[in-house]
This record gives structure tokens, sequence and C-alpha cells, in this order.
């Protein structure tokens, strides 16, 4: 079995990410795996090939992303798929989706103008983020137009959410195929400590809108941020194949999740999966 | 020499047909799925992947051929000439091959041994009896030996497809012995170089039964309430080894107290079963070892036999106890019989349902503390929710 992990460099500082061990575990098992860094190599597109039965997503830069849509293309089996990677990315696509699907969320705007914002904080503040940002970055409440000026260093398209005030604890669900799991964590999350949080047991309210994302989306590895507020859950953010800190074992059900679908691809296409596709083709 | 293997399954094909084509016998597998059968005597051969770790080590099983058993003339003509016939369908499927045998049994006039590989431990009894059914009053069967026999190699997957050209491929694991019964053997004693033949063949079951079995069987069920798919993955959970090793050990226990210790095996023999179920290799799943969880939560199977084994020991089986209730609480939406299992304890109740399963009462102490064992383990259990540890009970 051969597997391909597109991943990204992290600086040394950045702790206890969970795919050292995953990548331990799968060779253990005797599974051949490739750490491929996109950014790191000179890439001729003309050989980019499917060699593995499956690829791993991990990484979310342009460069990966681009590299496992080529191998997409060309008939690899890529963990999570590429076409809802790039929807996930992009939180305004996610949010439309979610609301056809009928999960909870903040109301939500999109304008490219901040002033366009201005009006709508006579109601209430707004918590701003990037439309591609992820793990917090830039994100910040504005609860005044006079606030709006500081927003015009912001890259891209601004995402704007109706802040809802949390109760408690902020919430993280994961999702690992069928598996939910919960972990609850102060925010912001300072110490390494903080973004283990300890793990909760899921309520059926936050099970079904964890599976329902999963289904929608037609995803795997899925990370959901919820904030309780007045009673009621709001998904506040989607993430494709995110971290799993805090769930306990995690690279253990990741290994096991992995495998399980290297297994399945190499059975449903034995020959197929390490083939190019102008080969498939004749 | 020929060998006639009736069923063409993992067994049949991955065990049976491999060791029995090295050891120079003529296979022919008489079997019932006619696909498979075509695709053997298209190929006249098929693969076997003995696999540990990163180890494999690919064999090819060749000068095949398969007759189907619809074909009643051609099976019986088969098994009438062969002069050993093996059994590989499955326990729930022995006794219907047992009108074929005795069809065959007729036409002979030389003696035979008949092995049923079906890890069953009066399978060559219960072959025996269902084959003197299908006879003549008098008919001289004691000119035929029934041996169950005890298989060591797991052969976990079948890959392939049989409409195709190329050989299908059975995945296993390497250990080549059988173990078979040998007070029920008839001159001529088929040699086997891998055959063990035991004098004291329920004795070499109850310790395949109570200690291998009895672990794979944990390792399955906790892993099953874990989340895991494989039992590769169950088994590096530190949580479930434990679990694993402590119920092998009081199962070892109780071996150990009725035919000594030197049979029974200590710790490094644990430590072989240990290796054994972390063989990624042959992606072993949970749901394979898991299925069926009324046969194994009966009375005198792997889980209960052993835990009144260890009882009568003196050791308490709190491991196996343990097991036995998560086997309880096996709920896999593709098993049917899990779904039978779940269904019977909401309708009525879970004492009932041990005593008809398990023959356990709830008020002897087995059966409380398998009550006790269930009860911890499904408190805000919803079925479908992953359990993140064993020592808390703790529920994701």
């Amino acid at each position: 079995m051969k597997i391909g992990i597109l991943m990204m460099e992290h600086n040394k500082t950045r702790q206890q990410s969970v795919m050292p061990d995953v990548v331990q575990i799968l060779t253990d098992w005797g599974v051949a795996v490739d750490l491929i860094y996109p950014e790191q190599e000179l890439i001729e597109i003309a050989n980019i090939r499917v060699e593995h039965d499956l690829y791993v997503l991990k990484a979310s830069t342009n460069l990966a992303m681009s590299v496992a849509g080529a191998l997409h293309g060309i008939g690899a089996a890529v963990l999570n798929p590429y076409p809802v990677a790039v929807i996930l990315r992009d939180k305004i696509v996610t949010e439309r989706i979610l609301r056809t699907a009928g999960v909870p969320t903040p109301d939500t705007f999109v304008t490219d103008r901040a002033e366009h914002l201005a009006p709508l904080l006579a109601t209430g503040p707004l918590i701003i983020k990037p439309y591609r940002g992820s793990r917090g970055r830039g994100v910040r409440v504005v609860w005044d137009a006079d606030e709006l000026d500081e927003l015009s260093s912001i890259d891209g398209p601004l995402f704007a959410q109706r802040y809802q005030k949390p109760e408690g604890l902020d919430r993280k669900i994961y999702c690992i195929g069928e598996q939910v799991f919960g972990v609850e964590r102060v925010w912001p999350a300072l110490s390494y400590e903080d973004k283990l949080g300890r793990p909760f047991t899921i309520t059926p309210e936050l099970r079904d809108i964890a599976l329902r994302c999963r289904r929608t989306f037609g995803v795997d590895l899925l990370g959901l941020d919820v904030i309780i507020s007045d009673g009621r859950p709001y998904v506040v953010d989607v993430n494709s194949f995110p971290g799993f800190k805090g769930v306990p074992d995690a690279a253990l059900r990741l290994a096991d999740y992995i495998f399980a679908a290297a297994e399945h691809r190499r059975q449903q296409h034995p020959s197929r999966a390490r083939q190019p596709l102008e080969e498939m083709q004749q | 020499m020929k060998a006639a293997i009736i069923g063409s399954g993992r067994i049949g094909c991955g065990f049976a047909g491999h060791l029995l084509s090295a050891a120079g016998y003529e296979v022919v597998f008489v079997a019932r799925n006619p696909i498979m059968v075509s695709h053997l005597n298209r190929l006249g051969c098929y693969r076997v992947r003995l696999a540990n770790g990163r180890d494999q080590t690919e064999y090819a099983v060749s000068g095949v051929r398969a007759v189907d058993t619809a074909d009643r003339a051609a099976s019986v003509a088969v098994l009438a000439e062969t002069d050993l016939i093996v059994t590989a369908v499955g326990p729930t499927n022995l006794a219907s091959v047992a009108p074929l045998v005795a069809d065959a049994l007729q036409t002979r006039s030389t003696p035979l041994n008949i092995f049923t590989f079906e890890n069953l431990a009066d399978g060559g009894a219960h072959l025996r009896s269902k084959v003197a059914t299908c006879l003549p009053e008098g008919f001289p069967l004691d000119r035929f030996g029934f041996s169950g026999t005890l298989v060591s190699r797991a052969v976990t997957q079948r890959l392939g497809n049989p409409l195709s050209d190329e050989p299908m491929v059975f995945v296993g694991d390497p250990p080549d012995s059988f173990v078979v019964d040998a007070t029920h053997l008839v001159a001529p004693v088929p040699a086997i170089a891998s055959m063990i033949v035991a004098d004291n063949f329920a004795a070499w079951m109850r310790r395949k039964l109570y200690i291998f079995s009895a672990g794979h069987a944990t390792c399955a069920y906790l892993g099953y309430l874990k989340g895991y798919r494989y039992i590769h993955s169950a088994i590096r959970d530190g949580e479930i080894r434990s679990a694993v090793v402590e119920a092998m050990a009081e199962a070892q226990r109780g071996i150990a107290a009725i035919y000594g210790e030197a049979f029974a095996g200590g710790p490094a023999h644990l430590q072989e079963i240990i290796e054994r179920f972390a063989n990624a290799a042959i992606t072993d799943s949970i749901s394979r070892v898991a299925r069926d969880p009324f046969r194994k939560l009966a009375s005198e199977d792997r889980l209960l036999g052993a835990a009144r084994l260890a009882w009568e020991a003196g050791v308490h089986p709190h491991q196996l106890l343990r097991a036995a209730a998560a086997a309880y609480c096996f709920s896999d939406p593709a098993d049917a019989h899990a779904a039978e299992l779940q269904k019977e304890i909401r309708v009525t109740g879970m004492r009932p349902t041990m005593r008809r399963v398990s023959g356990l009462k709830a008020d002897d102490r087995l059966g409380r503390t398998l009550v006790t064992r269930w009860r911890q383990l499904t408190r805000h259990w919803h079925g479908d929710s992953v359990l993140l540890s064993l020592s808390h009970v703790h529920w994701a």
C-alpha cells in the first residue's frame, strides 16, 4: 500500500501536529508513506503522476491545492476530495452551502468595501474574517463604524458574521468518517494546553449538525467551530482536515481511517490506482 | 494423491488448497459458487499471499480444478475417487454438505479420512452424525474417519474478481500448521508435514478458542466501541492491548488449571498472539472478527466459556466479562445478527437476553458482573457514539 501525504512546512515552534504520529503508525503497519512538500520542489507538471493508492491532502497552500487538483484530474484518490477542499477554503461558498443544508449559522454578509458594513453595526457587532482564513488568523470583532477603517488592510472580500455572544467555552467538533468528537476549549487559546481543551460528550443536536455537514460536503475529515448563544448552536467555521487537537488517540484514529480509505481504493481499483490518465484511456 | 476440498472460500483456498497442493496432492474444489468454479477451471490456479508486517511472500497454487455442487454426479465422482476430503464451508453450512458426502461414501470401497477445517470443537462428529442420517441403515460408516481440525492461519481477504482472467489472491498470515483429532482417524493417515495429530484434540481446541479466539474477540468488541476499523488498530490502543492481554491471561490460568501450565503457555505465548493481531498486512477487520455475536456469546464459546473456566480455577474473569459486555453492545448496522441481538435486548431486556444467549442468570456471580459491566458501558451510550476511554467509560 502506498500513500502520499501533501504537507506544508511549519515553523519549528509549532507544537505537536498530529501528522508525524499518523505517519509513524502507518509506516509501522507496513504502508509506504511518502511525504510530499510541494513548496520544496521544482515540479515538472507533465511528471505529476498517480503513484500512490491514496493521496492525503493535509496542506492548504496554493501549490499543494493545485498539485492535489492535478492528481484529482488524472484519476487519483485524494482525501479529502479536492473539489470539497477547494470549497471549504472559501468561507463565502461554504456559508451558502451550510445555509442550504439547514445548518445553523449566524447572519452573514460579504462585501469588498468596509463602509458597506456600517448600517449593519446599528443592530449589533460583527465578526470580520478573511474569507480564506484559517486558525483564527485575522479575525476581529467590530463594534462601531469608526473601526471599519482598520479593515482596509485586509486583502480580498470582507466576510462578516453577526456576532453571537458565546456561552461558556468554544466547542470544536471533529468528524472522522461517521465518528463525531467534541472538544471544548477557551478562546482565544493561548497555550498548547488551551488548544487541547477537554473532550465533551456530543449532544444529539450537535451530532446531527456535524453529520449533516459531513453529508452535505461529502467529506470525512472535518472540523466545525460551534458556539452556543442564547441556548442555540451556531456553526461559525468549517475546516477540511483540521488538527484534531484534544481528540483522544487522534493519530491512531486518523491512521485507522486513512488505512481503510487506501484499502478501499485499492480493492475498488486494484490496477487503476497507480495508472496515469493517459494509460487508463488507452 | 488426490484431495477434494468442499468450499472455495478463504480457508478452502487460502489454507487447505495451499497446504495440500504443497504436500503434493492434486487438488479439486467442490464448490457452490459457479463463478468461482468457472474461474478456477479457466485459470487452473490462484495465489496465496502470506503477510507479516512489511514481509510478504506470494505463492502460486497451480494445477487445481473445480466442480460445481449443482452438478451432483460430477461432485460425487470427485469425492468418490479422492484420497482425502476436506470441508471448509463455515460452521453454519457444514450440515448442508452431508447429503453429498453420503452419496460419495456409498460409491467407495476404500477407507477415507474427512477433515473439517471449520474450527469447530465437534466438527468431525457433527458432520458424521449428519452424514449418518443420509445413509441406509447398516452402512459401515466406521470405515471412514471424520476428524475435526484446528487451523492456525487467519485468511482475511480474497482479492480480485473471479469474472476476470487474473488469478484470485488470498491474503493470510504465515502459520501453516493444523491440529487434527487423532481419535477419529482411519488408516491410511495422510502425510502432511504441518499436520499435528493430537490425541487430546479437545484440549487444543479449548486452548485456541479460550486464549487466541477470546483475545481476538476482546480486541474486536472493545475496538468496535472505540471506533476502530481494524484489529491492528485496536491492538495498538494501550487500553485495549492491556485488556486483551489480561483477558487471555485469565483464560490461560483456566486452561493451566486443567491441562497444566506447560500446555497453557506463558506470557511469551500471549505476546506471539498479540503480534499476530498487530499484523496490519492481513487487514483483519473488526466487523469480520466481531460478526455473529450470538455464537460468540454462547455459554461454552470463546468469551464466556473461557470466563467459566477461569472462574472454576479461582480467577475472577474481569476482562473476559467486560469483553462479553462489549459484545452485548455490538451493533454494527451491516451485521444482521448484531441488529437482532440489540432488538432482543430492547424488547426483552438485558437479563432475559443474557440468560437465553449465554445461559447466565443475573443472580449468579458471573451473570451479575456481566450485567454490571454492560450497564457501565451503556450509560450515556447512543449506539453510534464512540467510546473515548475504557477506564472512565467516557463517550464522545
